[in-house]
């Protein structure tokens, strides 16, 4: 009996042993290319800041973090907040939410006709949906700018039929930055919304209208709520990037509109401070975290009441 | 619309419907009347156009021509959420994130009506479907019998006129259809809905409804009750779909109204047929295996065949019988005492018929 068990027990443990070497290529992937930069970087944000870049090794500084929300007051270098940080989280996060909200206001009539093109067809939208994304993100940008700058074809078109007789200044604006970004973001809330329709079973689409449910009410009662895992999707992918951009609010928001992804290029570049750099991505990684937690608390309670 | 009392107006009254799609023609000049608080089934086999109908008078698909009328009023070009008609849908189309009983208050609560009505309504229809236990859970939660009740439920809380009811019992296993069909004929009874039931299967036709309409190919064949249908089938098409059937060939030899006498191969048979067909003509007629006896010896209005085969199925027993010209026929009998012996395989015997049951057929 006992050496019955004895082999179990060791075929238990090559078990377990296998089950390890099989998940190395896994474990090895995420540590060199997830977690191990994080780490980097939440090292460097510890450290005194180098004079040319870089910084210190070992010598270790809360500075950076500190830097984050504050800043030295010039005459007895006692701490205040720093104002034009704050506006730069808060100009993030507003026109992140802002660019999620454009996104799934023309991103779900879009969806929704391409789901209910006839299916030989569907591919071909989709298809032209995606396009833009071989373009580069880059060209795409100046293209914007070359459309809405003062002496852009809007401003010229509009001055030449006489309906303005100054520009209109809408580059460098919130304005100009939310359009690059709802445009460049469009896509990832039209696919995951799109394959969340094509899903949707259409015989509930007849059953809310053969239970006295207008067109309206359809799309109320039984389309958004068959569709909500897509929405949910599709905004997520859409917030996440924006409030990190970079290179849409460089372009269009000029030196004073800066969101965050420009504001931690900055450190790592001209003001060389890399601490203040790394502190500020993980203080963007922070706040993404904190509002996804408060949307998956919010959304499960919904849930339990749902089910009372 | 028409007083509650007139009872006579067709519930559904569908006039030359026709239903194209693109170049297939899913209907050709379908009229059909459906009375107030009937139980009325299409049966027909699949492709027919049962569910095209269906949808027509759902208000899914609008007809390419035709009227149809409920209560007398055409309502052809109304979308489905104008109808007073509702239906339970084939694999139920349950609201997934809904409970029971929101499920079952929608429809109520499209049409506005207020909350505590609804929850009146809602706790009613529960009472009928025996679903009181299920109301706050999730309908993914139910087994397949119990979805088919809350869609049921579902359907009939509004209080519509007609309630249609497309193929709802095929996903059901063998037990729980026959629970259903008797369980939706109470709940037709006591509702006093007219119900429109779509549906395949000739069993639960003839079990359930109270009139069927034989479909095939985009056509009504024959309107009638079970027995019509079954004893008198207007064409071997219908006769062949419902239940089994024999067809032998032959020509009219002399009539006397709708009563015939049919020269076939090796003696004649008197046959029945709802319109007179002249001496000469060639003819099927159609003989159910139930309604044959087997004799041994040659009597009058007797036809000879020779005995192929005898299956013993404890209850019955059926024959499998060759005629003169070749064509296979099958009998079948009550077994009504165990001292008769069947008659034995290779026999010379002959098969009898009475007048009644012998239908000439047209086609």
């Amino acid at each position: 009996m006992s050496v019955t068990k004895e082999h179990s027990e060791r075929l238990r443990r090559e078990d377990v042993r296998q089950r390890w070497l099989l998940s190395v290529p896994a474990l090895i992937t995420i540590i060199l290319f997830a977690a191990g930069p994080l780490l980097v970087v939440l090292l460097f944000s510890f450290m005194e800041r180098g004079d040319y870049g870089g910084v210190k090794f070992g010598q270790f500084s809360l500075e950076g973090w500190i830097s984050v929300v504050f800043t030295k007051d010039i005459f007895d270098d006692s701490l205040i907040l720093a104002e034009a940080n704050l506006s730069i989280f808060w100009r993030s996060v507003k026109l992140a939410l802002l660019t999620m909200i454009g996104a799934l206001l023309v991103g779900f009539p879009t969806a929704y006709f391409i789901a209910n093109r006839p299916a030989s067809d569907r591919n071909l939208w989709l298809f032209l949906i995606t396009i833009p994304f071989w373009t580069n993100l880059l060209v795409r940008t100046f293209a914007i700018m070359d459309l809405i700058r003062n002496t852009g074809h809007i401003n010229r078109t509009l001055m030449s039929l006489g309906v303005i007789d100054e520009p209109i200044q809408m580059l460098f604006t919130d304005g100009a930055v939310l359009f690059g970004l709802v445009y460049v973001y469009l896509p990832l809330m039209v696919l995951p919304i799109y394959a969340s329709l094509e899903k949707l079973d259409h015989r509930l689409v007849e059953a809310g209208y053969d239970l006295y449910a207008n067109r309206f009410q359809v799309l109320r009662h039984v389309v958004l709520p068959g569709c909500k895992p897509g929405i949910i999707a599709g905004c997520i992918l859409v917030f996440i990037p924006a409030i990190g951009a970079y290179v849409t609010p460089r372009v269009l928001g000029g030196g004073k509109n800066m969101m965050m992804g420009n504001f931690i290029e900055q450190q790592f570049g001209p003001a060389r401070n890399w601490p203040l750099g790394s502190a500020l991505s993980i203080t963007l990684l922070i706040i993404v975290m904190v509002l996804l937690i408060a949307y998956v608390r919010q959304d499960a309670k919904k849930g339990d009441t749902d089910a009372q | 619309m028409k007083p509650e009392t007139d009872f006579k107006t067709p519930s559904v009254a569908a006039e030359g419907i026709v239903k194209d799609f693109g170049t297939f023609t899913a209907l050709k000049r379908v009229d059909l009347t459906i009375d107030q608080n009937e139980f009325f089934t299409l049966l027909g086999p699949s492709g027919c156009g049962k569910t095209t109908l269906l949808r027509l008078i759902a208000g899914f698909e609008a007809p390419t021509e035709g009227e149809i009328k409920l209560m007398g009023e055409n309502i052809a070009t109304l979308p489905p959420f104008k109808r007073s008609i509702n239906t339970v849908f084939q694999n139920y189309a349950l609201f997934p994130h809904m409970t029971v009983s929101e499920n079952i208050g929608f429809g109520l609560k499209m049409l506005g009506k207020p909350r505590a009505e609804i929850a009146a309504r809602v706790d009613e229809m529960l009472a009928l479907v025996k679903l009181q236990d299920f109301a706050k859970r999730r309908t993914g939660q139910l087994s397949g019998g119990q979805q088919q009740r809350v869609a049921l439920a579902r359907a009939l809380a509004p209080s519509p006129r007609v309630l249609l009811l497309d193929e709802p019992l095929s996903a059901l296993d063998y037990k729980l259809r026959k629970e259903m069909q008797v369980e939706l004929k109470r709940l037709q009874t006591e509702t006093g809905i007219t119900f429109i039931f779509v549906t395949h299967d000739q069993e639960e036709a003839l079990t359930m409804s109270d009139r069927i309409a034989v479909m095939s190919a985009g056509e009504v064949l024959q309107v009638g009750d079970a027995r019509a249908i079954y004893d008198r089938p207007a064409n071997r098409f219908v006769a062949d779909f419902i239940g089994e059937a024999n067809f032998l060939e032959g020509r009219v030899e002399s009539r006397e109204g709708t009563q015939h006498r049919v020269a076939l191969a090796g003696g004649t048979l008197a046959a029945t047929g709802d319109v007179p067909v002249d001496p000469g003509a060639a003819v099927t007629v159609m003989i159910r295996p139930e309604h044959v006896q087997i004799v041994a010896e040659k009597t009058e209005g007797g036809l000879p065949a020779l005995l192929e085969r005898t299956v013993f199925l404890g209850t019955d027993t059926h024959y499998y019988l060759r005629m003169q010209d070749g064509a296979e026929f099958i009998a079948r009998e009550q077994n009504r005492s165990a001292t008769v012996t069947p008659f034995a395989p290779g026999a010379n015997v002959h098969i009898m018929v009475d007048a009644q049951s012998t239908r000439l057929l047209r086609d």
